[in-house]
Formats: structure tokens, sequence, C-alpha cells
């Protein structure tokens, strides 16, 4: 497999002042191929969310370079950066804020194709974003004039997939896509991703707080603590055989809950 | 929305437009000129002078129409300027950031600082009187806020998710200004010229009455500064002179406060929140013995909660029935809109809103709380049932420390010495795992998990027999959470309590309670022993929620894979 | 630590630039207008009849002689001493003038600020707490109403109706011009002047000191910790004041300082009206008589109380709002 995304010694920190400073980030380095899954584990303030961010270039990295497909992304004027948001795209963890009320469905999803200039031709787009749609499987003619307020909460994760989907991105980041959806709504949710994934190949850094989650989805997971990497591998043996006292409470916490299960 | 506000907004709209069209056809319609004098000195109001005239024999009716156009031009004039060039300066100032939105909020700050009565006298003074004067020095002064709130909602534009989305789909910044900051921001600027329109008017005849007003121009302040200035209140011209031109400048400054009211309650989700509970007298509550002798500590029959809606009642919560045993842990389970939370609000009769129940009965140890009196009610909340909330940011009251709402709570119940209390809160913290000195703290001090352990504190200072708790590990890291329901369990089985455990993540129920309920729209769909349940249930939406619960060591594997 | 310091550092800072703003309008608002600045200090006619020897003398004595430069100087060097110069109209140094009536304006303006705050706070919070009652929509349509009132056409209505008419209260200044001679006496005159214009005032701002109490009230009354204080069953007494209100006053207190900041300045109007010998008829008499040392030194001055108030928000508003404190000794002992 080719390898898509190598990230080298990642930093970022908030704040100008010294006294007020942050590190995010401290020195993060890894790489995953073209089609792989990676999970991005870790609790609140440990910056897997920062990652995301910065791969989907919301975010300035303080230090280090990322590699996309060859290019160093970090070195990219913000003109040519923007670019490759073709190639990578973003699913919010809130369905409900990140679709503006004022769109129509298809005027969301196409929003991408436009930004990117994708296609010039009206029609075209449209049969584009028919086919987004029907990825996802939600019917375009139901859903492509209505507003996302019409929608419940799992249909518009729904237009959320679809609108990352719409360029045939190699590399989509996932930031906690399925928390604020209900239990019986996320398994769906990461089967469809899993799906999209088997057929056209599309990579994902998936962050979520819930390691369990990623068993079964990810190829392989990344356990972050305070910015830092302290776990890393294949999702099987990181589960089974954690190193960082960390990752092994998190997963003692977890077991603790599944043992009052039968 | 309340009827009395549309009631506001629509006499507002009517009073504006009634002061319109006398200013629009008024003059049309009056047969003299304003500037003229057409008859006697202080003529009372007759039928051929209606208010009568001034001391220049000049009738008033005329004056005040004329005076309605200028007064209501300079009024609309300044507030559109004002909103324009605040808003224009403020969405840009938003937008662009850094340095350039430094250098600009400092402005407004000095503009906003500077005593604005005062500087609007000076100014005027030295530019000399007139409507340019007057548009201009008020536009100085109401630019400034105008500027300041445009930018908030630009700022808060700006971060939110569509602008976020359009960043990562790789839009130009000119891009997002023109689809997604302009077409969000435009619409709040409506309500800010409606707040403007008022002050503007104020601001004008203010101005007017102490003569910066044009000399050659009448509006309604420059007829009281003359009324004033000829000491009008001395003769008895005063009820015609000064009356009228003053009831029109109220009626149309209220006209855009009442507008005004109208949109911000329509705008502002946070004012609609709180609603008032009707009064409950006390009655004479019989006591269900059936219920006490087999050791029954609640029971909830045909509770059915409903919330209007379209004008008509739709149910949150129906038909629902159960009952706790003395020292038994209950779970709900459901996910948003199910209920479950509104059933919790029911036991201790505070449902929000305009909540109707038309059926149902919650006893308590015996007697139907539905029946208790506003006294008898605070007496069982916090002592006899404790109340676990989620522990969002504002759960805990931010300006109060950790001892002060522990201590209301136990001299709400009980009369104690200070000591007894400064013991009994040492206790309590201890008890949820907290070192005495995070009495002194206050909430913004806290984690997450510090707080939810300060909520359990506060529901059990009083040690009560029974606690409801509200999704108690929502919104906590997965470690904070087991930490959280060992807590819970542990105070459970040493305090013998009854427990309401009230969840959308059923591992966590599962854990620790005895029997589950699992609700669904407002209806109880599957209920059972807990593990009996997990395991043997057959109902499909409990099925479609076990099933779905992601577990790291699961009895068989799991897999997403749609197809394998 | 550090961080309040800077934060302080900043306020200051923009104060300095308030006042230095305040300065330069007053310096360079009469040398910017067009036309013949002497026609600020003279009529016509007597300008025509100065030799251009006298005009010199004239302009230097105004501070309007030499170069734009020396003139700024000389101003910024009156006011580093204190000296603002002469008043035209009372020919007496203007300092001298403004401690003269200050006493006057703060009688008159501190009681109607109590009284309309402490109304207010009082009736918005109650109409808050019956939000949607009758008597909640008849308190905030009186507010409003009142809100929308002028306050000079309020004080007009007065003198008119219970001065002149009824005859109860003096029709303008005070006190008295003739005085028995007792200070009783004396104490009483006053306090029977100070009715009509205190009320006045008050009428003019309860409004809006009702609106922000009943709006700030409803917000609180939202939140969710009042649903935790009321299921902790606590006294109504305790979850309206100790909550509801407590968390509302933050933004009341902010205003009330504020107020108490624009308090010189802001009673222009009704001491106009009323002739009362204070700061803001003062200001007006200065504008009519064009008298522009005058002027300049009491906007001067208006601005500094304005900046003094805000110095007191800054420093006390941590003390009612715990988040503003930057660190927590205690907790940290």
């Amino acid at each position: 497999m080719e390898r898509l995304v190598n990230i080298q010694n990642l930093m970022k920190v908030y704040g100008h002042h010294k006294s007020e400073q942050v590190a995010v980030l401290k020195d993060v380095s890894f790489s995953f191929a073209q089609g792989e899954i990676i999970g991005l584990i870790g609790a609140s303030g440990a910056g897997k969310s920062t990652i995301g961010k910065i791969l989907a270039g919301l975010e300035q990295p303080t230090n280090g370079h990322i590699d996309f497909d060859g290019t160093n992304l970090t070195a990219l004027p913000s003109k040519e950066r923007r670019k490759f948001a073709k190639h990578i795209a973003m699913i919010f963890q809130d369905p409900y804020e990140s679709l503006s009320p004022r769109m129509t469905i298809e005027e969301l999803v196409e929003e991408p194709l436009i930004i990117q200039r994708i296609e010039k031709n009206k029609e075209k787009r449209r049969d584009m974003v028919k086919e987004a749609l029907r990825v996802v499987s939600l019917d375009p003619e139901k859903y492509m004039s209505r507003y996302p307020h019409e929608l419940s909460g799992g249909e518009r994760q729904r237009i959320g997939v679809a609108r990352a989907f719409v360029c045939k991105p190699k590399l989509i980041i996932a930031d906690e896509p399925t928390s604020m959806l209900d239990t019986s709504l996320r398994l769906e949710l990461i089967q469809l991703l899993k799906s999209m994934n088997e057929q056209y190949g599309i990579s994902y850094v998936f962050v979520t707080h819930d390691i369990a989650l990623t068993k079964g989805f990810c190829d392989r997971i990344i356990v972050l603590h305070e910015g830092e990497i302290v776990d890393i591998g294949p999702t099987d043996d990181v589960i089974h055989a954690p190193t960082h006292p960390f990752t092994k409470s998190l997963i003692d916490a977890l077991l603790l809950l599944e043992g009052a299960q039968p | 929305m309340r009827k009395s506000t549309k009631i506001i907004g629509a006499v507002g709209v009517g009073m504006f437009a009634v002061v319109l069209l006398f200013a629009l056809f008024g003059p049309m319609v009056i047969p003299y000129d304003a500037y003229k004098q057409v008859g006697g000195s202080f003529l009372p109001p007759s039928a051929q002078h209606w208010l009568g005239t001034n001391d220049m024999g000049q009738d008033i009716l005329a004056e005040l129409a004329v005076g309605a156009r200028t007064s209501l031009f300079i009024g609309m004039m300044t507030a559109i300027l004002a909103t324009l060039i605040g808003g224009f300066i403020g969405v840009l100032a938003g937008y662009i950031g850094g340095r350039f939105e430094t250098f600009v909020m400092r402005v407004i700050d000095i503009v906003l600082t500077l005593p604005f009565l005062p500087l609007m006298i000076v100014v005027a003074v030295y530019i000399g009187p007139g409507v340019f004067t007057q548009i201009f020095v008020i536009t100085l002064v109401l630019w400034a806020g105008k500027a300041r709130q445009i930018r908030a909602q630009t700022l808060s534009i700006k971060s939110a998710g569509p602008v976020l989305a359009a960043k990562t789909m790789g839009a130009s910044d000119f891009y997002i200004f023109r689809r997604h900051i302009i077409p969000g921001v435009f619409p709040l600027f409506i309500p800010q010229f409606v707040g403007s329109v008022n002050a503007a008017i104020l601001m004008e005849s203010s101005l007017s009455f102490l003569g910066m007003g044009d000399p050659t121009m009448k509006s309604w302040g420059s007829i009281l500064y003359y009324a004033n200035s000829r000491s009008g209140f001395l003769t008895d011209a005063w009820a015609w002179w000064i009356i009228p031109p003053g009831v029109c400048i109220v009626l149309v400054v209220l006209a855009f406060s009442f507008i005004g009211y109208y949109l911000e309650e329509k705008v502002n989700p946070r004012l609609g929140a709180y609603t008032v509970a009707p009064k409950r007298p006390k009655q004479h509550i019989t006591t269900n013995e059936a219920l006490v002798a087999h050791h029954i500590a609640l029971r909830v029959e045909n509770l059915t909660v409903q919330y209007p809606k379209n004008n008509a009642y739709t149910s949150v919560v129906s038909d629902v029935n159960f009952s706790v045993k003395e020292g038994e842990v209950l779970g709900i389970v459901g996910e948003s809109g199910s209920g479950k939370s509104t059933v919790a609000a029911a036991i201790i009769q505070q449902l929000r809103g305009k909540a109707h129940v038309p059926t149902g009965s919650i006893y308590f140890e015996g007697q139907d709380v539905k029946q208790f009196s506003d006294e008898e009610l605070r007496q069982l909340r916090g002592q006899q049932i404790g109340y676990i909330a989620q522990a969002a940011m504002n759960a805990l009251n931010p300006v109060l420390s950790v001892e002060r709402q522990l201590k209301e709570a136990i001299v709400a119940h009980a009369h104690v010495s200070k000591k007894e209390i400064d013991a009994r809160i040492d206790e309590v913290l201890m008890q949820v795992g907290l070192e005495p000195k995070w009495r002194y703290a206050f909430s913004h001090e806290l984690s997450g998990g510090m707080r939810q352990r300060v909520i359990i504190a506060m529901a059990l200072i009083n040690k009560p027999k029974f606690v409801i708790a509200d999704e108690p590990t929502t919104g906590l890291d997965v470690i904070v959470q087991v930490e959280i329901i060992q807590l819970l369990r542990k105070l459970q089985q040493d305090m013998n309590l009854s427990m309401i455990f009230i969840s959308h993540d059923l591992p966590a129920v599962l854990s620790i309670t005895d029997r589950l309920i699992i609700m669904k729209y407002g209806h109880i769909v599957d209920f059972g022993p807990s593990r009996e349940l997990a395991k043997t249930s057959t109902h499909p939406y409990t099925r479609r929620l076990i099933d779905a619960i992601p577990l790291l060591h699961p009895k068989k594997e799991q897999s997403y894979g749609a197809t394998r | 630590m550090s961080r309040t310091f800077s934060t302080i550092g900043k306020k200051l800072f923009q104060y300095m630039l308030v006042l230095f703003v305040a300065i330069t309008i007053n310096f360079g608002l009469p040398r910017l207008a067009p036309g013949d600045p002497l026609l600020y200090f003279f009529d016509e006619s007597t300008i025509r009849e100065l030799t251009d020897v006298q005009r010199q003398d004239v302009l230097n004595s105004v501070g309007l002689g030499g170069s734009l430069w020396e003139q700024y100087i000389s101003y910024l060097q009156g006011i580093l001493t204190w000296d603002f110069g002469y008043s035209i109209t009372y020919a007496q140094p203007v300092t001298a003038i403004i401690a003269d009536k200050l006493g006057w304006t703060l009688l008159l303006v501190l009681p109607a600020l109590l009284l309309s705050t402490l109304i207010g706070v009082m009736i918005g919070a109650y109409s808050a707490w019956n939000r949607g009652k009758g008597r909640d929509v008849t308190l905030l349509t009186t507010m409003l109403t009142f809100q929308a009132i002028p306050g000079f056409w309020i004080g007009m209505l007065f003198i008119a109706i219970f001065a002149v008419q009824l005859g109860w209260f003096p029709t303008y200044g005070a006190m008295s011009i003739v005085q028995d001679g007792t200070t009783w006496g004396y104490v009483k005159d006053v306090l029977w002047h100070l009715v009509l214009p205190v009320t006045t005032l008050s009428i003019a701002t309860v409004g809006s000191n009702y609106l922000l109490t009943r709006s700030s009230m409803l917000e609180s009354l939202g939140q969710d910790y009042m649903l935790m204080a009321e299921a902790k069953g606590v006294k109504k007494r305790t979850l309206i004041f100790n909550h509801g209100l407590r968390n509302a006053l933050l933004p009341i207190y902010t205003q009330f300082t504020m107020a108490l900041g624009s308090l010189i300045g802001g009673s222009v109007i009704v001491e106009s009206v009323f002739s009362y010998p204070g700061i803001g008829r003062l200001l007006y008499e200065s504008v009519v008589a064009r008298d522009f040392p005058m002027l300049q030194g009491v906007f001067f001055m208006i601005t500094l109380g304005v900046i003094a108030a805000n110095i007191l928000a800054d420093i006390t508003y941590p003390f009612i709002d715990p988040r503003a404190k930057s660190t927590t000794k205690k907790v940290q002992a």
C-alpha cells in the first residue's frame, strides 16, 4: 500500500504570551497508508481533535510537517493549501450546527464542488450530489430540496458524510461523528463509513474518546495523552496489550462497565 | 411565544403606523401653515384650531405635523446611518480580526466611555445647530454600540459550524464572507436598527430642546424648546402647548420599544426558559397504605405529560407505570426525546415550561406528590428525595462557593449550629471523594468530574432515602464516568438508597441497576431485571440498543463490515 | 498574578486614551471649526472695533495665539497644573466655579440614581418572577412608557402641574433667595427644592434599570442552577435572592457603576429645566453664552468623572463575580 500521510514532529501551542501558553500537541509523529483507518483516542484535552483540525486545514501547526501524498502541506502557501481540501474532507461532531440552516440539502452537498471548482455544469453537479446522497442511503428526490431542520439527527449526519464524500477525497477526518447521535444510530454510521472505505478506498482519521468504537472499524489506533502519543499499533493489539498506564486505565474502566453486562 | 408579547408587538407597529400617517399626510390635510401666524396668541383648542395656538399665534397641530416629519426623518436617518456604519465596521472587525480588530475595539471602547450627552453638546456647539449637526452627532454616539454587538455576532458566526465546514472545503476568505458571514449577519441589522430608532428620537428631542436643532425647522423637541424658553408652563396654554409634542415623542419611542421587545423575545431563546409555577394550596392527602406495606418507595401510575405544540397538546410521556422498592436501583434508559428526564422532573414536580399533566399519580411513600402544597414539596425536595443533575456548566451557581451551596441545602431543612454545618460539609465532601479544602472553590475552578461530585454531595447532604440521578455521567471522560458510577454504587450500598438512574448510556445503566425500563417516544417499551433484559429480551428496540453497544471483549465477534 | 497586572495596565492605558481624546476634542474643535475663532468669544461688532495688536492680545489670552503646536503645549500645561483658564461669563477661574457647582449636582443626582436603581431592581425582579402574569405585563408596559418619556418633558409637566398650578413646590433653583436663617430651615428649603428634580431624574432613568433587571433576572431564572437549587428544597426567598437575583446582579452592577460615571454629565437636561445650579446647568449655560474655557473645563471634568467610575467598577467587580478573579488563594493554600 502506498503511504498517504506522514506526520512528523507535529506541535501545537495556543496562546500568545509566554505565561498563558498551553502546548496541546508535543512532538507527534505517525504515518498511514491509503485505505487505512486510523483511530485517534484520548480524553478531552488530549489533543486528538487538534490533529484532525490541522489535517483538515482549520489550524496551523506551531511546528512540524505533514506530508500528504508526497506534498508537504505545511510548506504550501494558503491558496495552494486550500486546493488540497478536495482530497481531505471533514465530518463534524455536531450534525445540528455544522449545516447552515439557510441552505437546502442540495446546496449543502454541492458546496465543496463549487468551492473547489470541480464541475462548472450545474446539471453535472446535480448528478454528483445525487450520487453522494445515494452513497449515504438517502433518496435524492426526497431530500435535495429540503432544509436541515426538517431532518433527524441521524439524517443530518448522513448529509455531513455525503458532503465529505462528494469530492471523492482520499482522506476523511471524522471528528467524533457519533458522539451526538443516539446509541442505536452510531453503529449504522460506522457501518456506512466502513462500506465507503471498502468501496472507494477512502482513508479515515477517526477521532473518538470511546476506544470501544474503534474495534472492528479502525486498522490501527493511536492513544493520545496530554499531547503525546502513548500507545500506537493495530487496534486489537493495543486493546489486548496496552503498554501505557493511561491506556490501561482507559481499558480497565471500559471493562469494568462491560463486566457488569451479561 | 406568549400572547402578550405578540399583542405588544402589534400595538407597537400600530402606533408607529399612526404617527407615520400623521407625518406623511398631516401637513397636506391641516389647512394652516405651521410657520405663519394664523390666529391670536394662546388660543385654546377649538373647532378651528384643534390643539389651539402658541404665543406667536401658530397652529399647534400644524406644528406637530411638520415637526413629525423632522423628528422622524432625523430619528430614522441616524438609526440607519448608525446601524449601517456600526454594522459595517463591526462585521469587518469581527471577520478580519488581528490588529485591525484590536484597533477598532479600542476606538469603540473609547467612544463608549466618553460621556455621550456632554460630548454631543460640545460637538454640536462647534459645528453649529442644524439637522446635519444632529444627525452627525447622534450617529457619532450610536454607531459604537452597534459595531460592538454586530462584531460579537460576526465572531460567533465565524466560529460556527457552517464556516468551519466551508474552510475544510478549501473556501477562500472572500467566499466565506460573501456566502456565510453576510447572509448570517444581515438579518441581525434589523433589531439593531429598531433599537437605535427610539434612542435616536429621544436624543434628537433632547438636543432640540437644548437649542441645537435647526432654528428654521420645527421638530417636536424644538416646539418644547420654545415653550420652555418662553416659560410656556407659566401660562394656561401649557396644557395644549407642552403636552401634545411630548405625547408624540412618547408614542414613537414607545412604538419602537414595543417592536424591539417583540423582536428580542423572538430572537433570544434564553429568556423563554422560565415560566411561573402555579400556586399549590394545602390539601388533605390520603396515604395509600398498600404501597407502604409492600415497601414501595415510589409508585408512578398512568403518568402522562404533555406540552403545547401548534395549538395542541403533544404527549412527551404517555401512560407510564413503574415502582421502585426500598433499596432498589431502577434504571430508565432511552434516547433523546424518549421522555426519561421528564419522568424525573415529574417525580419532584419540577416540570419546566407549560407542562400539562392530564393523568397520573406519583406516590412517594404512599402519598401522591401531585397533591402536595408548595411547602410540603419544598420539604420533600432535598430532604426526602435527592436530585443529581448532569454536571453541565451551569448546574452549580457560578457566583456562590461550594460551601454556600451545600450550607443552604442544610439550613433549608434543619436548624443546626454553625459547627454542625461545618462538620456535615466536611463529611459529605469526603464521602464523594473531595478534599474538604474544595468547599471554598467556585464552579469555574472545578473539573467536570469534580463538579459532578459536588452535585452528588448537594443531593446527599440531608441524607435522603431516595435519589434520582439524571444523566450523571453524560459529558464526562470515560475514566471519570466509571469513577462516578462506582461512587454512586458505593453510596447507594452504604446508605441503602432507593435510586432511579436515568441515562442514554446503556452500559453505565446496566452496571448499576437492579431493574430496567426502556423508554421510546414517551412510552415504556420494555422492562425487567437488568441482566435478564440485556440477555434475553426479544423486543426489537431493546435488542437494537444492546447490540449497538461497542464491546472491547465481545462475547461474539462484532464486525462493522457491511457484507462480510 | 502577572495576568491581572497586564489587564489592569491595558485598562489604564485605555482610560488615558479616553482622556487624551477628550482633551483633543476640547483643543481641536474650536481650532478646526471654520470662521474667525474670535467669533466664539465676542460678537461681530466687538471684533470689528479691535486693532490688530488688541486682536493678537485677545487671541493669546484665550490660548489661540502662536502656532498650533505652541498652543497645544500650553494647553496641556494648563491641564497638568489644574488650570483651565478663566470663565468669560463668570470672570473667575473655571476650576473654582466647577468646585462650587459640583456639590449641588451630587445632591441631585446621587439620590435619584439610588432611588431609580433600587426601585428598578426591585420591580424588575418582581416582574420577572411573575413573568407573563397580568402584573408583569402591566409593569412592563408602564416601564417601557417611562423609558420613552423624555426627561425634560416630565420636568416641564411637573413644573406646570405641581409648581405653577398647585403651588406645592418651587418652580426653579436649589434654594430660596430669602432664608429664615436657621440650619433646619435651610435643609428643609434645599430638600423642598430637590423633590421635583430628583423625581424627574428618577422617572427618566428607572425604566432602563427595570428592563435590565427583568431581562437578566429572566435569563438567570432559566438556568440549570435554579432547578438544582429548587431540587435542594431551599426556601423561596433563597431561591429568588441568592440564586436568581444574585446572578442577575452582575450586569446591573456594571450599569450602576457606569451610571455613576455619567452622573455629572447626565443631569444637563434636568438641571436646565429646573434652573438647578449644578454642573449640567453650567455646561448648558456655557453653551448658550459661548463661554469656551468654561465649556472645555466642564467637559474635561465630566470625562474625568466617567473614568474614575470605570476604574472603580474594574476594581470592585471581582468582589461580586468570583469568575473575574484570576487566582483563588484559598483553594491553593
